[in-house]
């Protein structure tokens, strides 16, 4: 399948529906909440227990998986492709930069569902979370990213 | 016309390294701790103001970005 004739909302339906605990991070993220910034993959965040589950749901779409389950697990992170690229973060937690290790179950458990559509939701970070993931990366633009979401966060808590 | 000048493979691949390099904690710290001023709030709340008119549903939103990146590619950027 083409890139191009990717189904988005589709695909987040299916993603949905496969019961995969399943976060959207990563710039698409920033995108979803109303921050118009350029990116080139999708970025998630889920259980280590679900990647059968993920990998079903992206399969109609032709996104192949770049290893096998028990790989990613060992590697904590692994990519499904086609003209499309979605980068999938398995790892239980993850440090950040800093030091602050953030576990999958708990911001999981913080998690906001976010309407993309009429019949289409997402599982997001909270606000607070979404900020640590950037954190784990830490490179230039996630600050900027940082400083962009921390604004939403004061605009949110008026 | 404009001429469209591509910068070579080895400036491309250095400034990529720049861009996707982690930082020290105590880079991100000081970048962090730096204040968030007035003007630049404003610039983020216009701008996510203008987005959110301009594409109401996250789902356009999401089309909106995966175009852009389309359109940058061809642009010839990287």
């Amino acid at each position: 399948m083409q890139g191009t004739e990717f189904d988005e909302a589709e695909f987040f339906r299916s993603v949905a529906a496969s019961g995969a605990r399943a976060l959207l991070i990563g710039r698409r993220a920033l995108v979803v909440l109303g921050l118009p910034v350029l990116t080139a993959d999708y970025d998630f965040w889920i259980h280590g227990d679900d990647i059968g589950a993920f990998n079903e749901a992206a399969g109609p779409f032709g996104l192949l998986p770049t290893h096998t389950p028990e790989e990613a697990r060992q590697r904590g992170r692994f990519a499904l492709q086609n003209d499309e690229m979605v980068d999938v973060l398995v790892a239980r937690s993850v440090s950040t930069v800093d030091g602050v290790r953030v576990s999958f179950e708990e911001v999981w458990s913080r998690r906001r569902p976010v309407r993309l559509g009429p019949t289409v939701s997402v599982s997001l970070p909270s606000l607070d979370d979404l900020i640590l993931t950037k954190r784990f990366a830490a490179r230039p633009k996630d600050l900027e990213d940082i400083r962009l979401l921390q604004v939403l966060k004061t605009e949110d808590e008026r | 016309m404009s001429e469209r000048r591509l910068l070579r493979p080895e400036t491309q691949a250095r400034l990529r390294a720049l861009a996707d390099r982690r930082l020290s904690a105590r880079e991100v710290s000081a970048a962090l701790d730096r204040p968030i001023t007035d003007d630049e709030r404003d610039e983020v709340r216009a701008l996510v103001a203008w987005f959110r008119r301009r594409y109401p549903t996250p789902l356009e939103r999401l089309t909106y970005a995966r175009l852009a990146y389309r359109r940058w590619r061809a642009s010839g950027a990287s």
